[in-house]
């Protein structure tokens, strides 16, 4: 089942710096994670080594960062505004293709500087411009104030950390032997189905050394995924099955209690 | 144990699902009700999407009448001409309500209306079977019977279109029926309802109907309107989910079994209470839901593709 994904990298960066020949080795535990019938979650693992030159030891200076990016999607952000004593929602803004989930993870705390210089960061309205939220459409309606704009930025980041959906760690990565390092990044039975891709960055002394990305999968598969499709390609003949399906049990139900309580 | 379901796209534990069917399916069992009015609120607690939760209640409910009604058609306590007469308003009800729902949805108010919507119709509920089963356990207290009217006229046999209805030994104007049928209809689609507890009254009191056939009838006619209801959601806004509803329907069914054993060896009235007291506390935890200050005032939902 589980699908090996090795890669190897060598990166030699010239015999006039040998001192900085590192290497990323890296590989995944799957391809696809698939959502049927029982999937509650999932917790996905990155792995590589830093393969370094034997002759030289590690460079203590050099970090991994591990960023997993979600497929687009259209969200509706709302909100809640009191009338007369209810809380009822009021603004709503619609932002595109943004992503439906993220993930950055880092060996050591990044400073904001290095995440702006390397176009990588999504979680803090101040690296905004790394998303580069220019790039989304965005639709305000009736939103002009720039100030207010930054609240609904803020709140679609916030809302979407709340659902688990957006983290930004520098913790969860594991080192072994100070050459190996591991990770497990959780995927929540909300994520969206589509592709993910995973971006690796060797980082060393600040600056962006190698970089390689892979994609996988998120699939619906199974019986969920055939319920899914055929609710969408076929809404009536679907909503009939679900009904038959309602009157069969309602029915037998019944009768079945009635010779039971005969008995 | 838990299941992912597909249309919620959410996964859930399969005991909570099971028990929340099982109990409500009981409390219709025992007192006869559709249940819909509690399944409802009680699954957009547990995090199931508003109309998912709505949608689904109707397929449920499909199957719950349908177990309902075998033992009163079999008895011959329905009016089948007064339930075709009913449906005829409840049909474009129905399809008038799925059209406010899906609008609702598109402009992002369809949490609030429900909410309120609930609010007042368990406040109602609550509270009359509170007051009603107050007075029959008083009643009981003092030795005292409740004498009933049999038979009522008033401005439901004054209007033109008069039909005879032999079963329930009526002869009025098909039009108050009708008019009972598209409310019932519209409240049906946007709440996920059978309805019966507006609809119950509404015969007995507007149309006169005779309190035996009163019951087997709306039943009869609430598998028709919420087998409508479910079709209309299913093709409109795509919210029937068949694993929830297969779950539910399941445990409902056996649940309102033991509630119909149950029904026959307890006492009714102390029970009603209690259950009039459960569904004051549901509409409590709306109207809280609706009035405290929440503490996230956004709230993100994914604009799904319809193909």
């Amino acid at each position: 089942m589980i699908k090996q994904l090795i890669i190897l990298f060598y990166f030699l960066t010239g015999v006039l710096t040998p001192s900085i020949s590192i290497a990323l080795v890296i590989g995944s535990d799957q391809e696809e994670i698939y959502i049927d019938a029982n999937f509650s979650g999932e917790e996905l693992l990155v792995f590589g080594a830093f393969y370094s030159d034997p002759s030289q030891s590690r460079d203590s200076k050099s970090d991994i960062l591990i960023e997993v990016v979600g497929p687009p999607e259209d969200v509706a952000l709302r909100k809640k505004d009191s009338y007369f004593g209810f809380w009822l929602n009021s603004k709503s803004v619609t932002f595109r293709d943004v992503p439906g989930f993220y993930y950055l993870s880092s060996t050591s705390e990044l400073t904001d500087e290095f995440l702006t210089n390397n176009q990588i960061g999504l979680l803090e309205r101040e690296k905004s411009e790394m998303i580069d939220w220019s790039s989304l459409t965005t639709d305000w309606g009736s939103i002009i104030n720039e100030k207010e704009k930054e609240e609904f930025y803020n709140a679609l980041i916030r809302t979407k950390q709340n659902d688990n959906l957006y983290k930004q760690v520098s913790d969860e990565i594991e080192i072994i032997d100070g050459n190996l390092f591991r990770s497990y990044i959780d995927i929540p039975n909300t994520v969206p189905v589509g592709e993910y891709t995973v971006n690796l960055h060797l980082i060393i002394d600040n600056e962006v050394s190698q970089e390689y990305s892979y994609n996988f999968m998120v699939t619906r598969v199974g019986i969920e995924e055939a319920i899914y499709s055929f609710s969408k390609n076929y809404p009536f003949f679907y909503g009939l099955i679900s009904l038959i399906i309602a009157i069969i049990i309602g029915w037998s139900g019944a009768e079945i209690f009635k010779r039971f309580r005969r008995i | 144990m838990s299941i992912y379901l597909p249309i919620a796209e959410l996964s859930v534990n399969i005991f909570l699902l099971l028990s929340l069917g099982g109990v409500v399916g009981f409390l219709s069992g025992m007192f006869g009700l559709g249940g819909g009015f509690l399944m409802t609120p009680l699954l957009i607690f547990i995090g199931i999407p508003t109309n998912v939760a709505v949608a689904t209640s109707a397929n449920q409910i499909v199957a719950s009448s349908i177990s309902g009604t075998l033992g009163h058609w079999r008895q011959g306590l329905v009016d089948f001409k007064m339930g075709g007469v009913l449906l005829i308003g409840a049909f474009f009800g129905s399809i008038l309500g799925v059209w406010i729902f899906s609008r609702l949805v598109a402009i992002g108010q369809i949490d609030t209306v429900i909410s309120i919507l609930y609010f007042a119709l368990l406040t109602g509920i609550g509270l009359s079977m509170l007051i009603e089963s107050s007075k029959v356990i008083r009643d009981r207290i003092r030795r005292k019977s409740v004498k009933r009217k049999i038979h009522y006229h008033n401005w439901a046999h004054r209007l033109p279109f008069k039909v005879r209805f032999y079963k329930s030994k009526l002869y009025i104007s098909i039009i108050p029926p009708i008019i009972i049928g598209f409310v019932i209809g519209i409240l049906s689609a946007t709440m996920g309802i059978g309805g019966a507890f507006i609809l119950i009254p509404a015969m007995i009191y507007f149309l006169g109907m005779p309190t035996s056939k009163v019951i087997g009838t709306s039943l009869f006619q609430i598998i028709f309107i919420t087998a409508l209801v479910t079709i209309l959601h299913a093709t409109t806004t795509f919210a029937v989910d068949a694993v929830l509803a297969f779950f539910l329907i399941l445990s409902s069914v056996v649940g309102a079994q033991v509630g119909v054993l149950a029904a026959n060896k307890l006492r009714g009235e102390e029970i009603r209470a209690l259950l009039a007291i459960i569904v004051l506390g549901v509409a409590t935890k709306i109207a809280l839901d609706l009035l405290v200050e929440p503490n996230e005032i956004f709230n993100l939902s994914v604009i799904r593709l319809v193909f």
